[in-house]
C-alpha cells in the first residue's frame, strides 16, 4: 500500500475513518446520512470489509450500493439500497439499535462540545428566535442514544469545537456527570467514542468522559490542532500519529465512488 | 408511574386513544369499497385547513409529490407537519403558505428554512425516529409509547415529550405521545381500486402512517386488479379499509424517483433547491408559480413542466428492477 502526498481534507476523514472500519470489520455500522460517513462506509466496504454490516436510517439493512451514486441521492436511492439483506422501515432499524445490535454510529455535526453533546439544529438566538435554523436532530438523535459507540465527523475549526453548543440536539456525556446518560433514559454502556477531522482523532477521557487528544496528522503539531478549538482537551500521553490516506484509498473513491466529486472535494488540498 | 420531566415544546396533537376509536368508528368505511378518485377531489374532499399532515416516503423518493403539490395548489391553510426525514417539503408547503406548526425530526436544507422563524411557525423538536415512534403508538391505539432515546437533550427539552421511571425496572425511560396525522399521504407503487396498497423497497413509515392517520389519500403509480392482490396477500403492504381515497399518479413522485420505475430527475431537484435556498422567498414564488399554481394537473405538470422526452429518459435510466418489481 502506496501512501498518498495530495488528497483534500474530506478524503483524509473519510480514509481515516475506513480504516477505523477495517480494524473492527466484524463490527456493525449506523450510518446517518450521505457525505463523509456514507463515504467512509462505501470506502471500507469497497477495498476492505466487502460485507460491511452498514444500516440506514430508512430500514435498509447491509446494502452493497452500486456505486458511483448519483448526484444528491447518497441515501434513499435504488442505487443506495441495492442488493441489502433486508428492506425495512425507520422503527424497525430503530428497535434493532435499542436491542443492541449496532456497535458504531457514524455521524457528522455543526458543533460539537468538551463531552461530545452535538448540535444539527440550529445557531445562535434562542429555541424560537434562533439566528440560523437547520435541519434538526434528524436520526442523530437516536444513532447517538442507541449505538454502543458514535463516531464524528467534522472540521477542525474553532467555530465546530465549542465550550457549549448552541443546541444539545443528540447526546454525547451530556454534563458529564457520572451516569448522566442513564438519568436521561439512555441506555447502560452506550457514549461517544471518536472525533475525526481531516488534522486529527479525539476520544474521551474514562474517568471524566472529556475530549482527550489522541492522535494528529503528519502535516499538524499539537499547537495547530488546538489553535482550532474554543476548548483545551485533555491530551494523550502517548500522542499517535494519523495514517496518511493511501494511494489504493484514493483511487477508489475518485474512480469508483465519487467520479464526479462530491463529499470528496470538501476542504483544503493537503501537499505532502 | 412516577413523571420525573417533562419538555415544554408544543404539543401539536394530544393523544386520545377513544376519540380516535369514536372517529374510525364514524367515519372508515369498513366494507370494500371503490374509492378511486382524481388528486382535486382527494384532496378537496378530505384535506382540511388546520389538519395535521403526514406522508411517506420523501421528495427524493416514492413520495406523494402529486398529492402535495395539490395541496398547495388549493392553497389549504394551518396544516401543521410531521417533519420526519423531510428534505424540501416544509419549504414547499411554506412557500405555499399553508402551514402554521411543524414537529421537527430534519426538516432538510437550505437558507429558507429561516423563514419558518421569520414567518412565526409554530415549531416543537422531536427527531427523526421520535416522530416515527410517536406514529407507531398512534397506529396502535395508545397513548404513548417508551423509548430509550431523546433523553438528556434539547431536542427533548423543546418536544413534549416526558422522563418517567418505568415502574418494572425502575429506571429512567422517555414517553414519547402518541401521534394521530389528521391525513395521511402515501404514493406507493401499486394498489387495487379499494386501497389495497404495494410499496417496494425500503420505506421510512408508511405503514404506521396509513393505520394512524384519521385519514389516508393513497397516490399509485399504477391501479392493478385486485385478483392480484388475493393471488399474493403477503405483498399488501397496506389494507384496504385504512384507506380513503386511491389517486393514480403515474410518476406520481416526480422529481423524486420510484426504484424500479424512473430515476430522480437531478435537474428538476437542483431547480427545488435552488428555490429553497433563497432566504427572501422570491425564488420559491416563482418555483411555485411554474410548477404549481401554472398548472391545473399533474398529467399538466409532467407534460408542460418537465416534458416526454425527459419522463422517458428518467424511465430508462431506471436499470435496477432487482426487488422492486422482479
Amino acid at each position: 500500500m502506496t501512501k498518498a502526498s495530495r488528497f483534500t481534507q474530506a478524503e483524509a476523514t473519510i480514509c481515516c475513518t475506513a480504516k477505523m472500519i477495517e480494524k473492527e470489520r466484524e463490527s456493525s455500522y449506523w450510518v446517518g446520512g450521505g457525505g463523509t460517513p456514507m463515504t467512509s462506509a462505501l470506502l471500507a466496504q469497497k477495498l476492505y470489509v466487502p460485507n460491511l454490516t452498514v444500516v440506514l436510517e430508512d430500514g435498509v439493512i447491509a446494502p452493497q450500493p452500486d456505486i458511483p451514486l448519483d448526484p444528491l441521492m447518497m441515501f434513499v436511492s435504488a442505487k443506495v439500497n441495492y442488493r441489502a439483506a433486508a428492506w425495512t422501515s425507520m422503527n424497525t432499524v430503530c428497535s434493532h439499535a435499542s436491542l443492541g445490535f449496532f456497535d458504531y454510529g457514524i455521524l457528522e455535526s455543526l458543533q460539537i462540545d468538551p463531552y461530545g453533546n452535538i448540535n444539527s439544529s440550529l445557531l445562535g438566538g434562542d429555541y424560537y428566535h434562533p439566528e440560523r435554523r437547520f435541519g434538526g436532530a434528524g436520526g442523530a438523535n437516536e444513532i447517538s442514544s442507541l449505538c454502543w459507540r458514535t463516531i464524528i465527523h467534522t472540521d477542525q475549526e474553532k467555530r465546530k469545537f465549542v465550550k457549549k453548543v448552541d443546541f444539545v440536539s443528540s447526546p454525547g456525556y451530556l454534563d458529564g456527570s457520572p451516569g448522566a446518560r442513564e438519568k436521561a433514559g439512555l441506555p447502560n454502556g452506550s457514549g461517544p467514542y471518536r472525533v475525526i477531522t481531516p488534522e486529527a482523532i479525539f476520544g474521551y477521557d474514562e474517568e471524566t468522559r472529556y475530549m482527550k487528544l489522541l492522535a494528529i496528522a503528519e502535516w499538524v503539531e499539537v499547537e495547530d490542532v488546538l489553535e482550532k478549538m474554543d476548548f483545551e482537551p485533555m491530551i494523550a500521553s502517548k500522542l499517535e500519529r494519523l495514517e496518511l490516506p493511501t494511494e489504493e484509498e484514493l483511487d477508489i473513491l475518485r474512480v469508483y465512488i465519487s467520479p464526479r466529486g462530491g463529499a470528496i472535494d470538501a476542504g483544503n488540498w493537503i501537499e505532502l | 408511574m412516577e413523571v420525573l420531566n417533562s419538555g415544554d415544546g408544543e404539543l401539536f396533537h394530544m393523544p386520545d386513544p377513544d376519540g380516535h376509536r369514536e372517529y374510525i368508528r364514524q367515519n372508515k368505511a369498513r366494507a370494500l369499497v371503490e374509492k378511486v378518485m382524481t388528486e382535486q377531489e382527494a384532496v378537496s374532499r378530505l384535506v382540511n385547513d388546520g389538519d395535521y399532515l403526514c406522508y411517506d416516503c420523501t421528495i427524493l423518493m416514492r413520495g406523494p409529490s402529486s398529492l402535495l403539490r395539490e395541496i398547495i395548489r388549493q392553497k389549504k391553510k394551518n396544516l401543521g407537519v410531521g417533519g420526519r426525514f423531510t428534505f424540501m417539503v416544509v419549504n414547499l408547503l411554506l412557500g405555499g403558505d399553508c402551514i402554521d406548526r411543524v414537529d421537527i425530526g430534519y426538516i432538510g436544507i437550505g437558507r429558507a428554512l429561516d423563514r419558518i422563524i421569520a414567518k412565526g411557525i409554530r415549531i416543537a423538536e422531536w427527531s427523526n425516529s421520535a416522530l416515527t415512534m410517536r406514529l407507531l403508538a398512534g397506529a396502535q391505539g395508545i397513548p404513548f409509547i417508551p423509548a430509550r432515546f431523546l433523553g438528556g437533550t434539547d431536542a427533548f427539552r423543546y418536544s413534549g415529550a416526558k422522563l418517567a421511571k418505568d415502574p418494572w425496572t425502575e429506571k429512567e425511560v422517555v414517553l414519547l405521545p402518541a401521534l394521530n396525522p389528521d391525513i395521511g399521504l402515501i404514493h406507493v407503487n401499486q394498489c387495487d381500486v379499494y386501497g389495497n396498497a404495494r410499496i417496494f423497497g425500503p420505506s421510512v413509515s408508511p405503514v404506521e402512517i396509513a393505520t394512524a392517520s384519521k385519514k389516508v389519500i393513497i397516490s399509485t403509480e399504477e391501479i392493478i386488479d385486485t385478483e392480484y392482490i388475493r393471488r399474493d396477500p403477503g405483498k399488501t403492504s397496506i389494507p384496504y379499509y385504512l384507506v380513503d381515497a386511491v389517486v393514480e399518479a403515474p410518476f406520481g413522485s416526480h422529481p423524486g424517483e420510484v426504484a424500479g420505475l424512473y430515476r430522480s430527475d437531478t435537474n428538476a431537484i437542483m431547480e427545488m433547491l435552488r428555490a429553497t435556498g433563497d432566504v427572501t422567498g422570491t425564488a420559491m414564488d416563482q418555483y411555485l408559480q411554474k410548477h404549481v399554481y401554472g398548472v391545473a394537473t399533474h398529467n399538466e405538470y409532467l407534460e408542460q413542466c418537465i416534458g416526454l422526452e425527459r419522463l422517458l429518459s428518467l424511465k430508462q435510466q431506471a436499470n435496477i428492477k432487482q426487488g422492486y418489481y422482479i
